[in-house]
């Protein structure tokens, strides 16, 4: 059905047409000759459509095969005329000015698209910790007051909870203030040990500025296990401190207050920016504070009922956009939520 | 809290310069924010945590001081009488809500002269920030600030019915603060009345009416405690905040009220020739009993990773004004004092040790115990597909998941429910955990288009929050993009995307009709089983984005749920495919998933994939019709083809593409 033709006749024909191609092509020099020939061979009154339009006269069976043979002669034409249009060009442009192949111009990019800082923050840090063997957890957001306050050893009309103020949704529904939540959440799920980092979202009623944001990003890690003690806090986060911002960062460790830890301290590291010599990023103390952590409070390992004798831990919490802008010396952290991708196109 | 380096040496004798003890105090848990020098003085701006009341006070801060550099703690000597007594000739008092008051004590001063206090006092008050107002009002600022409890002189002359009760307000009952603000008041506030009107709320804020002028003669002072939290919810409720009600808040020293009231009216007797008239009132209805914990020296080891001997940590706690009762090698028993209530337990006598003994002196132990651990699926899935959106050239956003409560926002592509409103938000922009990540996808093009960036690619992986019976909400991890291109491109990316992951099934794409995000006929809801997994559509041009847009939402727990952990891998065949390509006339509503599925039902052999070129209508095709070209790739494992085989394939198909949807060869 497809495959049913007279050779002979097609052929001839084809190879004629051919022929008639190189010949005038000898001859043509100039651009106006060449447009000659583009319109004899593939304008519309053109040898090309001439023979389309024999089609429909063909008997059915050979009408395929023909077509095809037609359009790839149609195509072969085309090339040969572009070459000759190229030359011409060449030519005249030869006998004109020289036309100057220019390396360099700039490359054609393909697109690229990039993480977000912040993702890219919380990967290195889950990638830090999961060298030492710290499995990443979740948890909702919308939380239980319980789990953000009680059972973390903030009872409520504590005068702490003015350092977590809180987006409800009701009575006892709010908006996480913290990252820490999920502790007690896997404490309850899972017997010790227990060793996880929690990144995720928070939300407080800030109002935004250059330094805040209602709502922002932390990491939570909690490491429970027997004979855990601060000098292997100061250890794991050491480790971190040193891969994150670098080997020649200096660290100090201040005690501080967090309901849910105690003893409690914040992490201070040298300031990236002037070398410790004091500038307007550490408030010209030479040090920025970076973390707070401390050994979880026997208070906490009560609520999810953990043998507080018999097992220690420690917890310790970061805000990811602080610790990106310290990095590479953003100085808004509203940058990161308007998603300019003259901004995300950087990192 | 501000604090002034000449007042703070009237209690503790140190050497250091400014910065030097800026630093041991930071070392020790004060932070330091800002030292200012004055003159012959200077100032310290230290940050007290909220667990630290005892420094709200200068002494506080003097015996911390004593702790870290060993010098001596010299308090001012104040003449305590021995015996308190529950009465007075002058005036009675009387504490109704002994719960929340459990300590009241009161002097009546008669003849005081009113006068600017002496220079020094003004000039140590100024030095920390405070405003000389008379010698009554400073002396009880100056002791204040000295001891860390508060204190308020009333004009006593001004007091109706020589009565003062301490009482919940009534209802309706009206008051004037010192600072001018007017309030009603409620029945769970509690206050300070004389016989008929409230003179102060409690711990909080003196009246107008009562307050100490240049005309008054005799004067009420009052030194008391006050419950915190009920001075907390007051100070909240009514909205006015001061020095005393940030102390009474954290909580102040129960023993300290009669030292502090002693020392002012010393004071009072000294710089305003007062005359004390009566007995000294001191209403006590709680018996204080003094704490004693016991610190075990291995326990104090094994949380901090040290190794202190008993000498030490006795040491240290002796210097913080702790009493040891009886020790050993391997204990203590420590009496905790009354300015440090928060301490009760073992752990927090070892922060105490901890503290002072210096964090930094704590070992680091970087070898700790290994425990194996596998990255979860979730963990794995969401990166492949971060990977995948940045390797096609999108980038990552992050948006706000609270929103406002336009009628763009309440878009909710996943049930039919609204959104979680926020019941204290901040401002009406942001007041509504949101039901869709797209509309925020919207938000971000259009400011990229507003600061001359116009085409962008844009994906995020965040959560949308959605009701439920249960207390908390759904939250659903979506998928969303948006490119500058239009349905079939967003299209591919999906299809590219499940098959990048490996998910063997293809989903069904129906109609969708959102008229706020999509163009009408323009959109599609995808589904697997039956189970919607995420809508794709062209944007509503009304949305006013310059460029067409393609919009989707995905369910990301979908694909973490359906995505195979193995990748099975598949023979690569070593005979060359065959390929025809097909032009095919159809009726319009026919559609491409139709010939698809008629193709396939052929069963036909070798058939290994087929492709869509493209649609064509035009003058050969006739009206209410059109031609859809298509290829065919044929392949068999065990040979290569020959093209008879293909031919007959192909003429069994074109029957039955006859058969069923009226499909005609194109004739050219």
């Amino acid at each position: 059905m497809f495959f049913i033709f007279e050779k002979a006749t097609m052929t001839e024909q084809i190879e004629d047409i051919r022929k008639n191609l190189q010949e005038k092509i000898k001859g043509a020099k100039t651009l106006k000759e060449a447009e000659q020939i583009k319109i004899h061979f593939l304008g519309r009154n053109g040898v090309i459509s001439h023979l389309m339009k024999q089609i429909p006269l063909l008997p059915v069976d050979q009408r395929s095969l023909f077509g095809k043979t037609v359009n790839s002669l149609k195509a072969e034409i085309t090339e040969t005329i572009e070459k000759l249009f190229a030359n011409c060009i060449h030519e005249s442009a030869q006998k004109g000015r020289q036309e100057l192949f220019d390396i360099t111009l700039p490359g054609k990019c393909p697109g690229i698209g990039k993480k977000h800082p912040l993702t890219q923050t919380i990967e290195d840090i889950k990638e830090v910790f999961s060298r030492l063997g710290f499995d990443v957890a979740y948890g909702p957001e919308v939380e239980l007051e319980y789990y953000n306050f009680e059972a973390l050893n903030i009872p409520s009309d504590h005068p702490s909870r003015t350092d977590f103020d809180t987006f409800y949704i009701k009575e006892d529904v709010l908006l996480r203030s913290q990252t820490s939540t999920v502790q007690i959440r896997t404490m309850e799920k899972c017997p010790p040990p227990i060793r996880i980092i929690a990144p995720g979202v928070v939300y407080r009623p800030d109002t935004v500025d250059a330094r805040h944001s209602f709502m922002f990003h932390q990491v939570e890690g909690l490491l429970v296990d027997e004979d855990v003690s601060f000098a292997d806090l100061k250890g794991v986060l050491e480790q971190f401190i040193k891969t994150y911002f670098g080997h020649d960062v200096q660290m100090r460790f201040r005690p501080s207050f967090f309901p849910f830890t105690e003893p409690s301290a914040e992490v201070d590291i040298s300031c990236s920016i002037c070398k410790g010599k004091g500038c307007s990023v550490c408030s010209y103390s030479g040090w920025v504070e970076i973390l707070g952590a401390g050994m979880v409070d026997p208070n906490v390992f009560k609520a999810v009922r953990y043998d507080e004798e018999k097992y220690a831990g420690f917890a310790f919490g970061m805000g990811v956009e602080r610790i990106t802008m310290l990095k590479y010396g953003i100085d808004d952290i509203r940058l990161f939520y308007e998603n300019d991708i003259r901004f995300l196109s950087q990192f | 809290m501000k604090i002034s380096g000449n007042w703070l040496k009237d209690y503790v004798h140190f050497s250091l310069p400014p910065h030097e003890l800026a630093d041991k105090l930071t070392h020790a848990g004060l932070v330091v924010a800002g030292i200012q020098l004055v003159e012959d003085d200077f100032c310290l701006d230290i940050e007290v945590t909220s667990n630290r009341p005892d420094c709200l006070g200068i002494i506080g801060i003097a015996r911390e001081i004593a702790a870290l550099t060993g010098g001596a703690l010299q308090l001012p000597e104040v003449n305590q009488p021995d015996e308190n007594k529950k009465t007075s000739e002058t005036i009675s008092v009387t504490v109704e809500e002994p719960l929340l008051c459990p300590r009241y004590t009161a002097q009546v001063i008669k003849e005081v002269t009113i006068k600017s206090s002496p220079e020094w006092m003004q000039k140590r008050l100024i030095s920390i920030g405070l405003r000389p107002v008379n010698n009554i009002a400073d002396i009880t600022n100056y002791v204040m600030m000295e001891t860390g409890q508060p204190l308020h002189a009333f004009d006593l002359d001004k007091l109706s019915g020589n009565k003062v009760v301490v009482r919940k307000a009534e209802a309706g009952e009206e008051f004037i603060a010192i600072n001018g603000a007017q309030r009603a008041l409620f029945h769970d506030m509690l206050i300070i009345a004389d016989e008929k009107n409230p003179i102060a709320i409690a711990g909080i804020m003196g009246g107008k009416e009562s307050e100490v002028s240049e005309s008054t003669r005799n004067i009420f002072l009052e030194c008391a405690q006050f419950e915190s939290r009920q001075v907390r919810r007051t100070s909240k409720a009514v909205g006015i905040a001061s020095d005393s009600s940030y102390r009474f808040e954290r909580g102040t020293d129960p023993e300290g009220i009669c030292r502090a009231s002693h020392r002012a009216i010393q004071l009072i007797q000294d710089l305003a020739g007062g005359k004390v008239s009566g007995n000294f009132l001191d209403i006590k209805t709680r018996i204080r009993k003094p704490k004693i914990v016991t610190l075990r020296i291995n326990k104090l080891n094994q949380v901090l990773g040290t190794n202190l001997n008993a000498d030490r940590a006795s040491g240290i706690l002796k210097q913080l004004q702790f009493t040891i009762l009886a020790g050993s090698n391997h204990f203590l028993d420590v009496e905790i004092p009354s300015f440090r209530e928060e301490i009760y337990r073992e752990i927090d006598l070892i922060e105490e040790v901890g503290r002072i003994y210096g964090y930094n002196n704590i070992p680091t132990n970087t070898s700790i115990r290994v425990r194996g651990n596998a990255r979860s699926k979730r963990e794995i899935i969401e990166d492949t597909v971060r990977n995948f959106f940045t390797g096609t050239g999108f980038y990552e956003v992050k948006t706000f998941s609270i929103v406002d409560t336009s009628p763009l926002q309440a878009i909710n592509l996943w049930s039919n429910t609204e959104g979680f409103d926020i019941a204290n938000p901040l401002r009406q922009e942001e007041s509504r955990l949101r039901t869709s990540l797209l509309p925020s996808l919207i938000k971000v093009k259009k400011h990229n288009m507003n600061h001359g960036t116009e085409r962008i690619k844009i994906f995020e992986i965040a959560k949308v929050y959605i009701k439920t019976d249960d207390r908390l909400p759904q939250e659903k991890t979506c998928l969303s993009f948006l490119d500058c291109t239009d349905f079939f491109t967003g299209k591919g990316i999906i299809e590219a995307l499940l098959s990048h992951l490996g998910i063997p099934s293809k989903p069904d794409w129906t109609g969708y009709s959102e008229k706020r995000l999509f163009q009408e006929g323009r959109a599609a809801r995808i589904l697997m089983d039956e189970t919607t997994i995420g809508y794709l559509g062209d944007a509503n041009r009304k949305l006013e984005c310059k460029t067409s847009i393609v919009l989707c939402e995905f369910d990301m727990d979908f694909l973490v749920k359906e995505t195979p952990f193995t990748i099975k891998y598949n023979t690569v065949i070593p005979y060359p495919p065959a390929f025809r390509d097909l032009g095919l006339i159809v009726k319009e509503e026919t559609t491409w998933a139709s010939i698809e599925k008629c193709i396939a039902s052929t069963q036909t052999s070798f058939l290994a994939k087929i492709r869509f070129l493209d649609i064509y209508r035009g003058k050969q095709v006739p009206e209410g019709k059109k031609s859809v070209s298509l290829n065919l790739c044929f392949q068999a494992h065990d040979r290569t083809l020959k093209s008879e085989d293909i031919d007959t394939a192909v003429e069994h198909m074109l029957k039955s593409l006859y058969k069923n949807l009226g499909a005609e060869l194109r004739k050219l």
